[in-house]
């Protein structure tokens, strides 16, 4: 690389940690609370949580980008956001309270559907993907709406499952579980890194990339049932968090290049960031709290418009 | 001899007993649970023509045509019935209250922020019925049950949800209740009802007790060791929703419930 | 042994039946055209051979092995399928786009070793895009971009190239480098397949034409035996004037 790209690469790297590291502060260091060890406790799994929901949505969403060469494809185009509501609205139904765990079942199952119903037919199995998660997504928010309607009192727990929301409270077993489902997200996560070059080869072309060597079908089946595992991780932990799946891949690509090999890299960490600064904003802009997702899909238009200078 | 007085004695038992001339024929819709249970005891129960799945005491009321849930009720199913006047809950009805109003159909709203809008509701339901007698006996024996305690307050965090954390604002009935009874909402302050709250206000505010009003499990969590109330395990479940939630004659035995945990 | 035997191929798709009997052989070394009217199954049969398209009937060979029982990424060295460019997705260099070419010969999270620049370096030098590394692949004009994706086949080193319509898009310029550069290609040893419209430039450049109508051979052979004019007549159902060309032996054909 000639010594002027050096310099733009290094200045792009360095405001991605520059915008992690505020993003960091900003979450450890407002809020409510003073400084006693219980509430940086909170903070830090706050912290850990928005790192975790954010790079891993950003991941999955530079991923599903590039299988199905779709710019306009996110995690939750496969159904696995709705299939979460849908899970935990029948929680509350049954229990009286959203558990993570019917959301998490929820979303797998939605998917599992998902995948089932387009290999039904023979043909190209990615496209079909896409379509039959688009309905089932459709389908869920409808039934969705319909327990909804039927509840009695205002479903705040849909609410906030749907838009996404990172202040929950931990017990030491849900701490626990976060932390196995980090670990394994991280693992998933670095399998899939491993075929940044498949990703690239199939955004060129089906065709292209079967010629080369790609078994497309396996692939796709691959890559479709880790992701909707992740986004199942991420969903029933804190309900779907919107704009993060589907732009920061496209900011990513905008500062490091469509390869998939910086890309997936730059989009976890500027999702990350992005999450953080969010919820930072979602906690102190008033006095209750808002839900994360809220402040996502509100900055997130202006956070694009400003990375885009940059490039 | 006895004879010569019954006669009199029943004309007048007649014109002095607690019966006003009922309105014959007047149809009412109770789209609000509490409102129903208001209904049943200032005695105007046999006006009731439609009730929610919902309304479910006393157990009368469940023999009464249903004319769907609470969010969602029907409303050719009221239609069919020909009510007289509609009961509607704002905000959650409102949609239903415009639909009715355009087809003529007569409303009252109920959205009781505080005690006493709760006891205007009831008199001004007993006034519509011509059951001024029965609002006014409810009404007193209310008060009378549901007053300050005089008592030191204690501070005391309500959990209406835990995800998110929901919990009772100064707008919600519920918020007086609480203090008649001897405690101090911690979140009183804010200007809501239901208003959404960040653990980390909690733990600040470090209630002495904790009245959780859902099923799940508030054992164990994280960062809320040192709240005073989990650290004396003065944390109250099981409490009858009902009795606490619905803006009613059964407020009385809700107020009791309070009353015990606050002695 | 030959470097394609095409066996009592049959093909159809969503039951509508689109290759019927196919039988040809193709040598090592061949130029070799295929041509017909629109749906007559070349795109088809293209695909067939560069194993995309895989539930056919019948038999495929290459250097003499069923394709069938070859893997995928083994079949990808040796032979390379040159689609039809058009606009790229996401705007990847033209050096990234030629380097995916190696994809067949790498190993995970290894970078490029010598061998794979080394190939990737003379694909460029061969399609004379050396002045486009860095360029992005939707910036440059359609007949750079095809010849970038012709260089992305080299890279693969293949034995075969199969081209689906390289030229019909391109102005006579890029038409002629393309067919001249395939000419070269085969003139080292590569055996060329390319499905075509134009038949005189089919006619110019290739040894063989494989005339496919309605899903069945019509006729194989040297241009001169297959481009006649009772033979357009009756499968293009156009009138036209065949003539010789003035410098070479080779038909060219004349609207009428």
């Amino acid at each position: 690389m000639g010594l002027r790209n050096w310099r733009k690469y290094l200045n792009k790297v360095v405001l991605l940690v520059l915008i992690l590291i505020a993003g960091i502060l900003f979450e450890l260091f407002t809020g409510p609370g003073e400084f006693t060890g219980e509430i940086m406790q909170l903070r830090i799994l706050r912290v850990s949580l928005g790192i975790f929901a954010g790079g891993v949505l950003a991941f999955s969403g530079g991923i599903l980008q590039g299988l199905f060469g779709n710019p306009l494809v996110e995690p939750y185009t496969l159904g696995s956001a709705s299939g979460a509501a849908l899970g935990a609205s029948i929680g509350i139904v049954l229990l009286g309270y959203a558990n993570p765990a019917f959301s998490f079942l929820g979303s797998l199952m939605v998917g599992f559907l998902v995948l089932t119903i387009a290999r039904i037919e023979s043909g190209l199995l990615r496209d079909r993907l896409i379509l039959t998660g688009v309905v089932m997504s459709f389908l869920c928010s409808s039934l969705v709406m319909l327990i909804m309607i039927g509840g009695k009192r205002e479903l705040y727990e849909i609410i906030y499952l749907l838009m996404g929301y990172l202040g929950i409270v931990f017990t030491p077993e849900r701490r626990f579980i976060f932390l196995l489902i980090s670990i394994l997200s991280l693992f998933i996560m670095l399998y899939l890194y491993r075929f940044h070059r498949e990703f690239d080869i199939i955004s060129t072309g089906v065709e292209t990339a079967t010629s080369l060597g790609i078994d497309i079908q396996m692939f796709s089946i691959k890559v479709f049932i880790l992701t909707t595992l992740l986004v199942s991780f991420i969903v029933s932990l804190v309900g779907a968090i919107g704009f993060v799946g589907l732009v920061i891949p496209h900011s990513s690509r905008m500062l490091f290049g469509p390869r998939h090999i910086k890309n997936l890299v730059g989009s976890f960490f500027l999702g990350s960031a992005f999450v953080l600064l969010a919820d930072a904003m979602a906690r102190n802009l008033v006095v209750y709290e808002l839900p994360t997702g809220i402040i996502t899909s509100l900055i997130g238009v202006p956070f694009f418009i400003y990375l885009y200078r940059f490039k | 001899m006895k004879w010569r007085f019954t006669i009199p004695i029943l004309i007048l038992s007649f014109l002095f007993c607690e019966r006003s001339v009922p309105r014959q024929g007047f149809r009412v819709v109770s789209l609000s649970p509490a409102m129903t249970e208001v209904i049943f005891a200032i005695g105007g129960a046999d006006y009731l023509v439609g009730v929610t799945t919902y309304c479910d005491y006393p157990d009368s009321a469940k023999k009464i045509y249903k004319v769907g849930d609470f969010s969602n009720p029907s409303v050719e199913r009221i239609l069919s019935l020909k009510p007289d006047l509609v009961i509607v809950n704002i905000p959650e009805q409102r949609r239903i209250k415009e639909q009715l109003e355009k087809y003529g159909i007569r409303t009252f709203s109920t959205s009781p922020k505080s005690i006493d809008d709760i006891y205007k509701d009831i008199i001004n339901i007993g006034r519509i019925l011509k059951k001024e007698e029965g609002a006014d006996s409810l009404v007193e024996y209310m008060k009378a049950n549901i007053r300050d305690l005089g008592r030191k307050k204690r501070k005391t965090y309500i959990e209406i949800c835990a995800q998110p954390l929901i919990t009772i604002g100064r707008y919600s009935y519920l918020n007086e209740l609480i203090e008649m009874a001897g405690g101090e909402n911690i979140f009183g302050d804010l200007e809501k009802d239901y208003p959404v709250i960040n653990q980390e206000q909690v733990i600040m505010r470090n209630p002495d007790i904790i009245i959780v009003l859902h099923p799940e499990e508030i054992e164990g969590r994280l960062g809320w060791g040192r709240i005073s109330a989990i650290k004396n395990k003065k944390v109250y479940k099981n409490l009858n929703q009902d009795w606490l939630m619905r803006p009613g004659p059964r407020l009385v035995l809700g107020f009791k419930e309070l009353e015990k945990i606050f002695e | 042994m030959d470097a394609i035997e095409i066996i009592n191929l049959y093909f159809s798709y969503n039951h509508k039946g689109v290759l019927y009997d196919i039988n040809f052989n193709i040598k090592k070394g061949e130029f070799v055209g295929i041509i017909g009217p629109n749906g007559a199954g070349k795109s088809t049969i293209l695909r067939i051979m560069a194993k995309i398209l895989k539930n056919y009937e019948g038999r495929v060979n290459i250097l003499g092995r069923d394709i069938r029982g070859i893997k995928q990424i083994d079949f990808a060295r040796i032979v390379a399928f040159v689609p039809q460019e058009t606009h790229f997705l996401y705007n990847y260099s033209v050096y990234d786009i030629i380097s995916m070419g190696r994809y067949p010969y790498l190993s995970p999270f290894h970078r490029l070793k010598k061998d794979d620049i080394q190939a990737v370096d003379w694909a460029i030098e061969q399609t004379g895009l050396e002045g486009f590394k860095t360029r992005l692949i939707n910036s440059i004009s359609s007949g750079e971009r095809q010849m970038a994706v012709i260089a992305r086949a080299l890279a693969q080193k293949p034995n075969i190239l199969l081209l689906d319509e390289p030229t019909s898009h391109l102005d006579i310029k890029h038409q002629v480098r393309i067919m001249e550069l395939l000419r070269a290609l085969n003139q080292n040893g590569f055996t060329i397949v390319v499905v075509n419209h134009d038949l005189n430039l089919s006619s110019r450049y290739c040894d063989k034409l494989i005339l496919l109508n309605q899903g069945k051979v019509y006729k194989i052979g040297t241009p001169a035996e297959v481009i006649k004019k009772d033979i357009i007549q009756d499968v293009y159902g156009i009138e036209t004037l065949v003539i010789q060309h003035p410098g070479r032996k080779i038909p060219q054909v004349f609207f009428k």
